[in-house]
């Protein structure tokens, strides 16, 4: 469970997220929705501790993550795919995954390659190529790899379908729903809002910083004025 | 040009390049994981120098024991450049031109501490003493016991770090580092610890690298700050982020400052006095013509090859 109370953060003087507050519930799937500029990114880095946190608190199990370094958050059970940027392009694919597992104990490193090959085979056979050289379908699931490996309790993914094939789109979110039915907690920032919220079950919609809307998915799709007025879908 | 001296300036090539190799590959250590060209790389080389030196000066030591003097040395003293003004100024999020400026600065600071050092100590062009064999003679070719230690010795230590770039999970960390920092620090890469061993690394090889080159020619506060230039030339062709490219790069200098300049001055009659101009033109050349050096070469062979 996360519970993020009065928090206003953004990066160097810019407040983006104004005094929000919105919990997390633990083993679900939330999608966390809104137009540009809205504070979903921002969400999440300070969850990580990346951005610049004004004030307000984020607490995960009690735990205060505000002002932790975001090692110490990524050592507790979160683990988090940016936007951009999320592989190690100039390592070999099977670097990307060693990396990915480093916390990881021997045996339970060997058993989380094995059970991540069988989840993501085309990774598997192109293990010494260079990560680089991947597609973009193959990078997102190598991304989404790493952050898996580290066991976490916690998946934050900022647009993980960004810039993706609609068939290619459709393969992550069943890869996502697929960790999600493990028992992880996934919080997901999405663009296209009609897509994710047919594998999500949670949404939260951001809008200028704030929260504009919480519910299920279902209730989600069922709010006209929501779906209208801040998620420009029609 | 007679074989002979062909031969005499294909070892010097060997000697020098392996002691480039040894120094350029700091440099683009530190380059690619600490994001900072590091001209204070110079003098860890002197310290180390002078800490075999030194060392050496208590009389009948093996080399081995010199080596590894020289290298603590520089390992501490890079870490304590780091902890004390590099990383206080990245904190600060200075501009990567300050950070420039202020490894001269450390360089300056550390060489005129040497001069005092050597100064006090009376050591001025003074030789680490080792006994001098000589192994081999063949008309113009001298080798002697330096040669056997210089040479297999940096290349064994080039070959020690390339393994454990590439094969140790502290090594596959600081390549994470140089490649992708922000995403390093998402996954719980401890980036102040492997940055912290990063700086030991270059600042002990940097070390063992003076310590080598001092026993092949006299020991002086100047000797890293008169080889950093052809240093440099080296870690740019290998485009400051290329291991392999640094390495090659290494050779290419050595080869064009001794087989090269020797080849022009006897057939050209161009005077040896114009040795030190070389590495400023290979500077220019590849900046002119080939910035990245040799990176995107090496990555498309090894693309290739895989």
């Amino acid at each position: 469970m996360i519970t993020v109370h009065n928090l206003t953060a953004g990066y160097g003087k810019l407040e983006i997220l104004q005094d929000l507050s919105l919990g997390f519930a633990a083993e679900q799937f939330s999608a966390v929705l809104g137009p540009n500029g809205s504070g979903k990114s921002t969400l999440m880095k300070a969850i990580m501790g990346v951005n610049r946190i004004f004030a307000g608190s984020i607490q995960w199990n009690g735990r205060e993550l505000v002002g932790m370094p975001t090692e110490a958050i990524s050592s507790l059970g979160l683990a988090y795919v940016p936007q951009r940027e999320n592989i190690f392009d100039e390592l070999t694919v099977l670097d990307n995954l060693q990396l990915g597992s480093r916390s990881l104990h021997r045996e339970e490193r060997a058993a989380a390659l094995d059970e991540l090959l069988a989840l993501f085979p085309i990774l598997g056979r192109r293990q010494t190529q260079r990560a680089g050289l991947l597609s973009g379908g193959e990078h997102q699931m190598l991304a989404i790899a790493i952050a898996w490996l580290s066991r976490p309790t916690i998946m934050l993914l900022d647009e993980p379908s960004a810039g993706l094939a609609p068939v290619v789109a459709t393969e992550v979110f069943r890869v996502l729903q697929a960790l999600s039915q493990q028992g992880i907690t996934l919080i997901v920032v999405e663009q296209n809002a009609r897509r994710i919220l047919q594998y999500c079950d949670h949404a939260y919609v951001l809008r200028e910083g704030t929260l504009a809307f919480q519910g299920t998915a279902a209730q989600c799709l069922e709010d006209e004025e929501t779906i209208k007025g801040y998620l420009g879908v029609h | 040009m007679p074989p002979a001296l062909l031969t005499t300036s294909l070892v010097n090539t060997i000697q020098i390049g392996s002691l480039y190799a040894l120094m350029a590959l700091g440099i683009t250590l530190t380059f690619s994981v600490m994001k900072l060209p590091n001209f204070a790389h110079a003098e860890y080389v002197t310290v180390g120098a002078f800490a075999a030196l030194i060392v050496s000066l208590s009389g009948n030591v093996n080399p081995l024991v010199i080596m590894l003097a020289a290298f603590i040395v520089g390992a501490l003293v890079a870490l304590v450049s780091h902890i004390a003004v590099f990383k206080p100024l990245e904190g600060r999020e200075v501009s990567f031109y300050t950070l420039i400026l202020s490894s001269f600065a450390v360089g300056l600071i550390l060489r005129y501490i040497l001069f005092m050092v050597a100064d006090y100590f009376n050591l001025f062009d003074t030789r680490i003493r080792i006994s001098l064999q000589i192994l081999l003679r063949e008309g113009y070719l001298i080798l002697t016991n330096i040669f056997f230690w210089v040479v297999p010795s940096s290349i064994l230590l080039v070959i020690a770090l390339t393994l454990l770039l590439n094969r140790t999970p502290l090594g596959r960390e600081m390549r994470a580092l140089a490649n992708n920092p922000g995403l390093a620090r998402v996954i719980g890469i401890p980036v102040e610890r492997v940055k912290n061993y990063s700086w030991l690394l270059v600042g002990g090889l940097a070390g063992v690298a003076g310590a080598l080159w001092g026993l092949q020619t006299a020991v002086s506060p100047l000797m890293g700050w008169v080889a950093i230039i052809s240093v440099f030339a080296a870690a740019i062709l290998g485009g400051l982020s290329s291991f392999a490219g640094t390495i090659l790069g290494a050779y290419v200098v050595a080869f064009s400052e001794n087989t090269v300049m020797l080849f022009l001055n006897f057939n050209f009659g161009l005077d040896l006095a114009y040795k030190p101009a070389i590495p400023f033109i290979i500077i220019i050349a590849v900046l002119l013509i080939r910035p990245q050096g040799f990176t995107e070469l090496i990555k498309r062979a090894g693309d290739l090859k895989r």
